[in-house]
């Protein structure tokens, strides 16, 4: 038809990949793998050096104790802070007290020794020569 | 030729001492025989079961018997101290031992996770293997261990203080209040 009419041929050839663009899939994966064992070591850390590792009694190895944990102290009343001082809340604080602090001695938590080497039947050491 | 049988003679003296029939094994300042060393090996396996009870039976008191140190301080004490401050009394000797209590709470926290961690580490050791050093590790947990009941008892302590500065508060307010009318 008209021969000024200029074809213009679009180039379609595929551009060249480096080895990480043909590999993002992967490298996604294992950055994310990375940065969640990242979060993952830190929470550890974190877990035991704040002590909340020795409070968490779903521990293996602790099973045999976990039903006895108390769950709630709700019959451990709380004191209110507000209000006037007068004989009645004094005598309401003395109530309370007195009956919480007997039962917080009443238990006395770590006494003896069971750690003794006699009592796990593990010899004692010899006194070193002086 | 002299250097040389001195020192014939003296590893000589090295072995001789080595194959004595009472060897001597140290280790962190426990020293111990042949026969200690065989007993712990032969009972140290009921050794450990009693450990790993005891490691979870006192992880059951440091949550509950801390759950209750806790509440003592949160639920009384501070309210207590509150109110008198609110009502413009003098809450100066009554916040001095609650502050006593608090930090005797976290030294027993701090303590009760020292030792657990000594607990913890004579339970891994293979005490068939290594028994001088399990011996020395229940030793160490032992030690902690008495620490944290001397925790306990200073906070019991803090508990009956406060007992004391709360009557004493009461006298003389009432003192106070009997002056006024």
């Amino acid at each position: 038809m008209d021969e000024n009419i200029q074809t213009e041929v679009v180039s379609t050839a595929q551009p060249v990949l480096s080895f990480w663009d043909q590999h993002r899939y992967l490298l996604l994966i294992a950055v994310s793998i990375a940065i969640a064992m990242f979060l993952v070591t830190i929470s550890m850390a974190l877990y035991n050096s704040s002590g909340a590792a020795q409070l968490d009694l779903s521990r293996p190895g602790y099973s045999t104790v976990t039903s006895q944990a108390v769950k709630n102290d709700s019959n451990f009343a709380n004191y209110p802070d507000t209000g006037t001082l007068d004989k009645s809340s004094i005598d309401q604080f003395r109530s309370l007290y007195n009956a919480q602090a007997v039962s917080a001695k009443a238990v006395d938590a770590f006494s003896g020794d069971p750690l003794d080497p006699a009592a796990l039947e593990i010899s004692a050491p010899v006194a070193p020569a002086q | 030729m002299i250097f040389a049988k001195k020192a014939v003679l003296i590893l000589g003296a090295i072995l001789l001492g080595a194959t004595t029939s009472i060897n001597i094994v140290m280790a962190q300042g426990s020293t111990m025989t042949d026969a200690q060393i065989s007993q712990i090996k032969s009972s140290c396996l009921t050794a450990k079961d009693t450990l790993a009870q005891l490691h979870a039976n006192d992880a059951l008191l440091r949550v509950n018997r801390g759950q209750m140190y806790e509440s003592m301080a949160t639920k009384l004490m501070t309210p207590f101290n509150n109110r008198v401050d609110n009502n413009h009394l003098n809450s100066k000797y009554l916040v001095a031992v609650t502050q006593d209590y608090k930090d005797a709470l976290t030294t027993f926290r701090n303590d009760y996770i020292t030792y657990e961690e000594s607990l913890s580490s004579a339970l891994k050791i293979d005490c068939t293997k290594e028994p001088v050093s399990f011996y020395d590790a229940v030793a160490d947990a032992r030690t902690k261990r008495t620490q944290v009941h001397s925790d306990v008892l200073k906070l019991h302590q803090y508990i009956d203080q406060y007992k004391s500065t709360f009557e004493q508060f009461v006298t003389g307010l009432m003192n106070f209040n009997g002056s006024n009318n």
